[in-house]
């Protein structure tokens, strides 16, 4: 039995390729997930290891709670008195006060020298003492001494073009001041730190302007030859004041790796799930092969049956055959892999996302994890198929079968439509009833399945409407729209691998494209702002203070509210606030307030939306307790209950000042700006951009502009989670190509004929063709009309997060829909190729 | 061997073939299917070919009907040389010109008979002469079972489903391979006396390739084929005639 397996695999080549790709693709992208995964938790590892290979144990303030974003948690700074106490501890060579803060580079010129994606930019002390550098290490120049000197990145000294000598003027959260570089910095072997922009100072400069004088971020400590780093950090712990902690230096390197690779999470998860639906897509392709193989061979089957074999062996021969296609395709899978992983770095640095470089990591763990899915997915697709062939009965290999198409029964209608009625319900009750949101994506999933189990019945109902307009291209056109209707399991499972990948990149882009216009609607109706201040690229972390201060001087301008965000814990549970300007707030924005002011903030205010005081029972006057990361639990006061939620990051609201009391690293995040009534809103812009010339950090935007800018963010991630979607449709084009390959070997007689009586080639390519177009358009439809459904009901459900308006992008949805055609015009190339070529003798000669 | 028949007087003649080889393979392992053979087909007439297995009839129907390309020799449908036509002339050629019988799978299982019929003018993108195609299908007797699908008729209703599909354009000339080989004495029958009325009474040009004696008694002449070479003819055959002659052939 498993030399005829083999052997049936090896004499359709084209079908044996096509099917290996299609589940190698799937596999190539979770082995690519994975090694890059593990190649970024090593490349982060050895940075950050290399940047405290000098420092034996640190003493810090105890975080509250640590943080899930950022390099480092932020903490409380730590007094400069401990530093006496850290110094005469028994084992300790050197002790030294390090400060990090926001620092951002500017050029000779003047223009901000930006992180690359994601990565912030910062200022640091540098330690006098050599061996507490670590691994980072002068490489031109000279170390910084004194208030007015730096030394920087050397990626940052080369992107701007900043050489030795010269002045630079540097942005921080406080005023920005002018250094002249000394020096430029190396990390280890790298130039930067994982796409951090750093500027360096000596520990009295940086104490000024990255946080404030008498305090450090923590202590860096160097043991005495022969004294273990973890007695050495026992024996800080014993001297050092109530919630103040010693740590080795491992335990540092380890926190801030784990922190960058938590933020980079997101993407494992992403590129997870878009493997996923690769391989989901894929065993479609293995699915229909698998029938294709069964049906074709009834006779081949039926015969083995005749002569002794048992049901059991004919499964266990097709199985086999999936086995050995699995493992194949996986191991083409894990090669690609390695494309793969290269080609996502190379993507996210094209958005920006840059990562440290180290060489690429294949673990154990991702060959086998890919062999196991790639197999395990081959095989359940052949399952049904397989136990179809056991019910070939040996009399068939005496009957004249001509593949036929199976009428799907009333109990897959049935049982499709229970399923899809379920998920509509699930929706609808997500979105209208009492059962949450969570329902949604559940019911879109479910409803999914539905379409899918009933896409067979309605694949010729389907061909044949959307084949109508064939008509007019003649009676090939008309031969291609019954070929297409004739196998509607066929049709329907090909149609459906498409069906997915268009699906799932048109909710995306309703989904974006409500995103966008919600976030239109939201400055519309909450602000009467006419100008907009916000951080000098995308990315941006932020603004300095200063930039509100400089802007409130221009003429023109008559209200300047600075807004930011951060993160806190209320009840233990994780949640975003804003921080406004209790002032001026009101005059620019409209908080919609039912209870209470925002001018009443004060230093220990806070406002809550209606949706939380009504969960929560709280009313004006009533305590919250804020857990803030750096300084732990405040007693907050309400002291007013706001309804317009929208532009402002969650549903808490503190004054700058509290935000600023407890995270020191605060910066504006944007700020809304009034102009005088009279004066004209592109004269004050001008005025405010000049003003702002030597403040690169931040820029002014009119409202369109500032829509641009949000839409311009929205885009960026939906081209990029649509072209992870592409994959999905690539491999649902090569089931096209395979479908039509095996139907053009089955109607081998069928094109002689037509061939005899005439049917010049092109004709008989443009029959092909057609058909392709026809299936192809009824994936691309239907999955469309699931899309756009499912983005709708998206949107609808993250109503309460501030997706307000629903937009349905009808030119983009269009363009899928013609391209999905289009494409299946390509994908028909090969198979009308091969129909056209049918030797008409050889079909019409009965053997 | 001499041949020793005529092939000129006639009213005119359909489809010649002139020195006609084929030969399959290369060198001293090719296989000589036809030798050689002249052969001139009349208009009007309803012309057999019979001869043992491998005697190569159907190779000969093959190149005259423009299905396969002979090794040596030229082909003239009417005035047209064919052998040396481009895929797409020939293609339309057969098309316009020549209607087709094979032996089984004539038709197309998605299109009805009266589809199937039509194909060939379909294909070409015209319109079929109602009038002509009713006539047919009266004749054939397949009215009320225009707008079944080929799963559904007999095979002798298919194989009428064909002839009439064959005839439907008015070709210059129709080509039968073994139309009766996959069909009982009664359906062969009913077959071959239809096409033997189109010869007559429609004046259409028929050639047909069998190696049944009593199909090939339904022709006015049959050739008789051995070894690649035409070695006789006979007209006005019967079947006992025809069998007493394929005997001494085969002795």
């Amino acid at each position: 039995m498993l030399t005829a397996s083999l052997r049936g695999m090896l004499t359709h080549r084209l079908r044996l390729v096509l099917t290996t790709v299609s589940i190698a693709l799937g596999v190539a992208f979770l082995a690519g997930t994975l090694m890059l995964t593990d190649t970024m938790k090593l490349a982060f590892n050895q940075l950050f290891g290399k940047v405290t290979a000098g420092t034996d144990a640190v003493v810090r303030q105890e975080a509250a709670y640590s943080q899930t974003s950022g390099v480092a948690p932020a903490r409380r700074p730590i007094e400069a008195s401990v530093l006496d106490r850290v110094r005469k501890v028994e084992g300790v060579a050197a002790a030294e006060g390090s400060v990090s803060g926001y620092a951002l580079l500017t050029d000779t010129a003047g223009r901000a020298v930006l992180a690359e994606g994601g990565a912030p930019t910062m200022g640091y002390s540098m330690p006098s003492d050599e061996a507490l550098r670590g691994d980072v290490h002068v490489r031109t120049g000279r170390a910084p001494t004194g208030p007015s000197e730096v030394a920087i990145d050397a990626t940052s000294a080369d992107k701007g073009d900043i050489a030795l000598g010269s002045t630079i003027k540097i942005m921080f959260s406080g005023p920005a001041r002018e250094f002249t570089v000394v020096g430029t910095v190396g990390y280890g072997d790298e130039t930067d730190l994982g796409g951090t922009t750093a500027a360096h100072f000596d520990t009295a400069t940086a104490q000024q302007v990255l946080g404030a004088p008498g305090v450090f971020n923590e202590i860096q400590v160097r043991g005495a030859d022969g004294v273990d780093d973890v007695v050495l950090a026992e024996r800080l712990s014993a001297v050092v004041p109530d919630g103040v902690e010693a740590v080795t230096g491992a335990t540092v390197a380890k926190e801030a790796s784990d922190s960058i690779t938590k933020n980079f999470m997101f993407l494992n998860i992403m590129f997870g799930v878009f493997a996923g639906i690769s391989l989901f897509v894929g065993s479609f392709i293995i699915w229909n092969t698998f029938t294709m193989i069964v049906t074709q061979r009834a006779r081949e089957i039926a015969l083995l049956r005749s002569i002794g074999a048992t049901r059991r062996q004919v499964r266990r021969s097709l199985l086999l055959e999936a086995t050995v296609l699995g493992v194949a395709a996986s191991v083409l899978g894990i090669g690609l892999g390695a494309g793969v992983a290269t080609g996502l770095t190379a993507l996210m640095g094209a958005l920006g996302l840059s990562l440290p470089s180290t060489s690429l990591q294949v673990q154990p763990r991702t060959v086998w994890l890919s062999l196991v899915v790639g197999v395990a997915v081959t095989v359940a697709a052949a399952f049904v198929p397989a136990r179809r062939a056991m019910k070939v009965l040996p009399i068939e290999a005496l009957r004249d079968a001509t593949p036929g198409a199976r009428t799907p029964s009333k109990r897959r209608a049935a049982i499709g439509a229970v399923i899809a009625a379920l998920g509509l319900a699930a929706i609808l009750n997500g979105l209208y009833g009492d059962g949450g949101t969570t329902l949604v994506p559940i019911g879109i999933l479910t409803v999914m399945i539905g379409v899918i189990t009933l896409a067979p019945l309605a694949a010729r109902p389907l061909a044949s409407a959307i084949g109508a307009p064939l008509r007019w291209r003649g009676f090939p056109g008309e031969l291609a729209r019954q070929n297409a209707m004739r196998n509607p399991r066929r049709t329907a499972s090909t149609a459906a691998a498409l069906m997915i990948g268009l699906a799932l990149v048109v909710t995306m882009g309703v989904f974006g494209s409500s995103l966008k216009a919600s976030f239109g609607t939201i400055l519309g109706e909450s602000t009467n702002a006419e100008l907009f201040l916000t951080p000098a690229s995308a990315q941006g972390a932020g603004f300095s203070s200063e930039v509100s201060k400089i802007v409130a001087d221009v003429p023109g301008v008559s209200v300047v509210s600075p807004t930011s965000w951060g993160t806190a814990r209320i009840g233990g549970a994780a949640t975003t606030y804003s921080s406004v300007d209790p002032a001026t707030i009101e005059s620019a924005l409209n908080l919609e307030m039912i209870a209470g002011s925002a001018s009443r903030l004060g230093s220990d205010g806070v406002l809550v939306s209606d949706e939380k005081a009504t969960e929560k029972g709280w009313t004006v006057g009533d305590t919250v307790q804020m857990e803030f990361p750096t300084s732990g639990t405040q007693s907050l006061r309400i002291s007013g209950v706001f309804a317009g939620s929208g532009f402002l990051n969650g549903s808490y609201v503190i004054s700058r000042a509290t935000h600023e009391a407890n995270d020191p690293a605060r910066l504006d995040a944007n700020a809304l700006v009034l102009v005088d009534k009279g004066a004209s809103v592109g004269d004050v812009q001008d005025r405010i951009a000049a003003a702002l010339a030597g403040h690169p950090d931040a820029q002014v935007l009119d409202r369109a502009g500032y829509e641009k800018q949000v839409g311009g963010m929205v885009n960026q991630v939906m081209a990029f989670v649509t072209v992870m979607l592409l994959l999905a449709v690539v491999i649902a084009l090569l089931g096209i190509v395979n479908t039509l390959a095996l139907s053009v070997f089955e109607r081998t007689r069928e094109l002689g004929l037509l061939r005899a009586v005439g049917m010049t080639r092109g004709q008989v390519r443009t029959m092909v063709r057609w058909e392709s177009v026809v299936i192809s358009l009824i994936g691309a439809l239907v999955g469309a009309g699931l899309g756009t459904g499912f983005g709708v009901a998206l949107s609808q459900s993250l109503k309460g997060d501030g997706i307000t308006e629903v937009a349905v992008p009808g030119g983009q949805i269009t363009f899928y829909v013609i391209a999905a055609a289009l494409a299946g015009v390509l994908a028909a190339v090969g198979p009308a190729r091969s129909a056209a070529r049918v030797d008409v003798l050889r079909a019409v000669v009965t053997d | 061997m001499t041949s020793t028949t005529t092939t000129t007087v006639s009213a005119g003649t359909a489809v010649r073939g002139v020195e006609l080889s084929k030969k399959y393979g290369e060198g001293p392992a090719a296989v000589v299917a036809l030798d050689a053979v002249d052969v001139s087909i009349e208009t009007g007439r309803f012309t057999a070919i019979m001869g043992p297995s491998g005697s190569g009839k159907s190779t000969l129907l093959h190149l005259l009907a423009g299905l396969d390309r002979p090794s040596s020799g030229q082909i003239y449908l009417g005035e047209t040389e064919i052998s040396s036509l481009k895929d797409k002339q020939l293609t339309l050629l057969r098309r316009d010109q020549i209607g087709f019988i094979f032996q089984a799978f004539n038709l197309l299982p998605t299109l009805t008979a009266a589809e199937n019929i039509e194909l060939p003018i379909r294909i070409a993108g015209r319109k079929p002469d109602e009038f002509w195609v009713r006539t047919l299908v009266e004749t054939v007797g397949l009215t009320g079972r225009l707008s079944h699908r080929p799963a559904q008729l007999s095979g002798g209703q298919q194989q009428r489903v064909a002839a009439a599909r064959a005839l439907a354009s008015r070709p210059r000339i129709v080509f039968a391979d073994e139309p009766t080989g996959a069909l009982d004495s009664r359906s062969s029958a009913d077959l071959l006396g239809f096409l033997r009325q189109a010869v007559r009474e429609m004046g259409q040009t028929i050639v047909m390739v069998t190696h049944d004696p009593v199909a090939a008694s339904y022709a006015d002449r049959v050739l008789f084929l051995a070894d690649g070479r035409i070695v006789d003819e006979m007209h006005d055959p019967t079947a006992e005639s025809v069998f007493d002659y394929m005997k001494s052939l085969g002795a």
